[in-house]
């Protein structure tokens, strides 16, 4: 009851009022909002976007999968937090880290003369979405193989006479048809979702999606029928979401996995040529753009070489003047309060399994989890804006909706791993339900649940997307300071704000990685 | 005619590791069967897949049929080796039918749909699967999908099968049926086998010869009754059956012949000498001259085991029939013949 209820406020309420506006001027209200010019052009544009990102980051995240899974454990260790290395650093500071060494003025550019054509324009978002996605799509596809493709079956078609590469075709691709396409499903639902690389690289061309159309129009009109127009283009985004990810749930939900074989897998005699092509993917894709942000943010003015004759910490002293110290304590609350609610909403979450009322509710949840942030974030400011406009809560609720799934998945994986026989096996040997919770339940679930939490701090902490729709004065948080001094032109303290926001981030994932690696 | 297969001096580790394999020396003749016997973490799935291709020795060099197929420079991939696999996991493709799993080691060898069909419908009728060519290995048993399995190998035509416990994963009733499907389509097909198990009565039922493995080392090679009679020390007499190790020095009295003290009482029988014996529960039996003390009695059906408490120490003896005796009294013991326990580790 509780938990239906919590579903129907923090996802069914928001969802509906993005609904009910949306459907506010009629059937020929849509379609007067759609067919705007702008309209069209955004969801062109996000289409193509999505489309061209999903084409070029899951097989290159397959491939990096195949190359990296199949090595010794040694070299698996040190290749897995490298290849992963692009979804640790925020969205928003790696787009704007490629300014800083690809762009005009960039590191490239100065150093050797070349920046990256095309980098402010639909080219240089194609590039760091997809770089930024593949990652991802590396780790759907690595789960795939641990569950569906067993080093044995590898082995068998080898035995029986297929060499590398038509085993590759005959057995290991069709045995991931599955992860791929849920791979697919995922990356295409995040470029959709994506706000701050086209908003850094996009908008300065006149380059528009979705969710930068639903932001400025947001931000630069007060007319009330252009927020209704804006709510039809979040919706859409809903409805481009589901029509990528529903078919993947359908999928997924239908397959059946076996427990992962722990062999040592087959030493490939591509080891050296794997690393060096990992290594180089993530130095230019993540390491470089990271480092040109720091120099950045250590050196005097934009127009100098990034020497250390010319470092400071001004730009650090600057970004502190104003507001920031104030809105840096509040996406740390903000992020602690998800990292301690998110957990606990997905154990409630995950303690219905196998309850029938449970399955709708994990699917709401699911749901809530791939709308864009932007619709999202329209929706919350809909139901909840009569109470809770501009302030920091609003921007909480929108957080939980979003975020409650991150609580829920480790939870029931943990759950699942557990079966019944221990708790059996305590009561028989004299513990109480209460005893046995605390005792045998509990205890495996440590793990589930601190992961849970760093998740949902990581997400809070530098989530821009919702936070930039929802804040009014005096409850931005660091995410959208950075954003709005990058939208004055402040280099130097954007710099300086987004290695501040990278810093809590990185020192999170190394506590957490080790630990993932032994579980 | 060259050997099925030749091992010489191979060595294998893994990086950083302690070395899986050691100098192994190990040859199969044409159409002979060897298993493959040790504890599991010995290192026999580790040989077989250096034979397979599938890891590359370190040192020494691999053969098959005469022709060299991995030193530790060159390795020549599984799918130019000619062996069939039986794996222990049965390594069945989720995605294919039986019918397909089966044709696909003669698709890969270029054979045109239709015939591989026709060839893998003929293989799975002589391993009794022809009515379910059309399931998907979920749909199947366990002992079908390790006939699936085999017949999958027997597809290959190889010169030379590689058998990785494959009945490890079946329950008793079916570990027999199946040990006998592999053993019956082996010999049908004439081909050479190395088969690892670390069942004792698997080993000796099907093999021609025994080879020994213990901590990446080859121990011992022998024919079944020869490792059985002969091991080279508790070790191995463990992994080749029931032993009982005694605590009494055999010393020479003859040829062939060792005289032995147990208790107060002396006898001589056929043996080697050595510090302490080895007994195999057939090696002795209820009644006699020696003494000893029934812990505990075992009945199994067609033969009874006794646990005997002798001055030398704990004594396993078997007999066929229902017990003779109740636990707890007194008894006495015949020694029919032993073997010296050898002072190695293996």
């Amino acid at each position: 009851m509780l938990i239906a209820a919590l579903v129907g406020l923090l996802v069914v309420l928001p969802l509906a009022g993005l609904v009910r506006v949306a459907a506010g001027g009629g059937l020929a209200g849509i379609a007067r909002a759609l067919a705007a010019p702008q309209s069209v052009r955004a969801t062109v544009h996000t289409i193509a976007l999505a489309a061209v990102v999903t084409a070029l980051a899951v097989p290159g995240g397959a491939a990096l999968a195949l190359g990296v899974e199949r090595q010794e454990p040694r070299r698996r260790r040190v290749l897995r937090p490298v290849v992963a290395s692009g979804l640790i650093v925020p969205e928003f500071v790696l787009g704007f880290g490629w300014t800083q060494a690809y762009g005009p003025a960039g590191l490239t550019d100065r150093l050797a003369g070349i920046p990256l054509p095309g980098l402010y324009g639909p080219a240089g978002i194609v590039l760091v979405l997809a770089t930024h996605a593949v990652p991802l799509a590396y780790l759907v596809v690595t789960a795939g193989l641990a569950v569906r493709a067993d080093v044995d079956l590898h082995r068998a078609a080898r035995a029986s006479g297929a060499g590398r590469w038509a085993a590759l075709r005959t057995i290991t691709l069709p045995l991931l048809r599955v992860p791929l396409l849920a791979a697919s499903a995922l990356v295409f639902a995040s470029v959709v979702n994506s706000f701050a690389v086209p908003q850094l690289l996009g908008t300065p061309a006149g380059f528009a999606t979705m969710s930068t159309l639903v932001y400025q129009d947001l931000n630069l009109s007060a007319d009330p029928a252009a927020f209704t127009d804006l709510t039809v283009v979040a919706l859409a985004m809903v409805l481009l979401v589901l029509v990528a990810v529903a078919p993947a749930e359908v999928w997924l939900g239908a397959v059946r996995t076996r427990p992962p074989n722990l062999d040592p897998p087959v030493p490939a005699g591509s080891g050296r040529l794997v690393t060096a092509a990992v290594w180089a993917f993530a130095t230019l894709t993540v390491g470089l753009p990271v480092l040109a942000v720091l120099l950045a943010a250590l050196t005097r003015a934009p127009g100098l070489a990034p020497v250390p004759a010319n470092w400071t910490l001004a730009n650090f002293a600057d970004a502190f003047a104003g507001e920031t110290g104030a809105a840096l304590a509040r996406s740390l609350w903000l992020a602690a309060a998800a990292a301690l609610l998110v957990p606990a909403l997905g154990g409630l979450l995950a303690g219905l399994r196998g309850r029938l009322a449970g399955r709708p509710l994990v699917l709401a949840v699911t749901l809530s989890y791939a709308v864009p942030g932007s619709a999202l974030a329209v929706g919350v400011a809909i139901g909840y804006g009569r109470w809770l406009a501009g302030t920091a809560l609003i921007i909480l609720v929108a957080y939980l909706a979003k975020f409650w799934i991150l609580g829920y998945l480790p939870v029931r994986a943990a759950l699942d791993r557990l079966s019944a026989e221990p708790v059996r096996a305590a009561r028989v040997s004299g513990a109480g339900p209460a005893t046995t919770l605390a005792t045998v339940v509990l205890p495996p679930l440590r793990t589930a649940l601190a992961s849970a939490a760093a998740l949902a701090f990581l997400f809070a902490f530098h989530e821009l997307t919702m936070s930039s729709i929802l804040y009014g004065p005096g409850s931005q948080t660091l995410a959208v300071v950075v954003l709005n001094q990058r939208e004055l032109g402040n280099i130097g303290t954007t710099s300086a704000l987004a290695v501040v926001l990278t810093v809590p981030v990185c020192l999170a994932a190394a506590v957490l990685l080790p630990r993932r690696g032994r579980t | 005619m060259s050997d099925a297969l030749d091992c010489r001096g191979v060595c294998l580790r893994y990086r950083a590791g302690v070395p899986v394999l050691t100098d192994v020396d190990l040859a199969v003749a044409p159409g002979e069967v060897v298993a493959l016997l040790g504890p599991s973490g010995s290192g026999k799935t580790t040989l077989l897949h250096a034979v397979a291709g599938f890891v590359a020795p370190a040192g020494g060099e691999i053969r098959l049929g005469g022709r060299t197929v991995s030193t530790a420079r060159r390795c020549t991939p599984p799918e130019r080796r000619r062996v069939g696999m039986v794996f222990q996991s049965y390594a069945l493709w989720p995605h294919l039918t039986v019918l397909d799993t089966v044709a696909y080691p003669l698709r890969r060898r270029g054979v045109g749909g239709a015939a591989a069909r026709t060839r893998a419908h003929e293989l799975l009728a002589g391993v009794g699967l022809a009515d379910l060519a059309g399931r998907r290995p979920a749909e199947l048993s366990g002992g079908q999908q390790q006939r699936v399995g085999l017949a999958r190998a027997l597809a290959a035509q190889p010169d030379l099968f590689l058998f990785d416990e494959p009945t490890a994963h079946l329950d008793a009733h079916l570990r027999g049926v199946v040990l006998a499907e592999v053993a019956a389509q082996r010999a049908a097909a004439g081909a050479a086998a190395l088969y690892a198990t670390h069942d004792a009565g698997e080993a000796l039922a099907v093999a021609d010869r025994v080879a020994i493995l213990y901590g990446g080392r080859l121990v011992q090679v022998g024919t079944p009754a020869d490792v059985y009679a002969r091991p080279a020390g508790p070790a191995v007499a463990r992994l080749t059956g029931p032993v009982s190790v005694l605590a009494a020095p055999a010393r020479a009295a003859g040829p062939g012949l060792v005289s032995v003290r147990i208790g107060t009482v002396s006898v001589t029988v056929p043996g080697e000498p050595g510090g302490r014996i080895l007994v195999r529960p057939d090696w002795a039996g209820l009644g006699g001259d020696l003494p000893g003390r029934v812990a505990a009695v075992r009945f199994a059906g067609p033969h009874t085991d006794y646990e005997l408490s002798t001055p030398a120490g704990d004594l396993l003896i078997r007999e066929s029939g229902p017990p003779r005796l109740p636990a707890g009294g007194t008894t006495t013991w015949t020694l029919r013949r032993l073997w010296p326990a050898g002072d190695g580790t293996a």
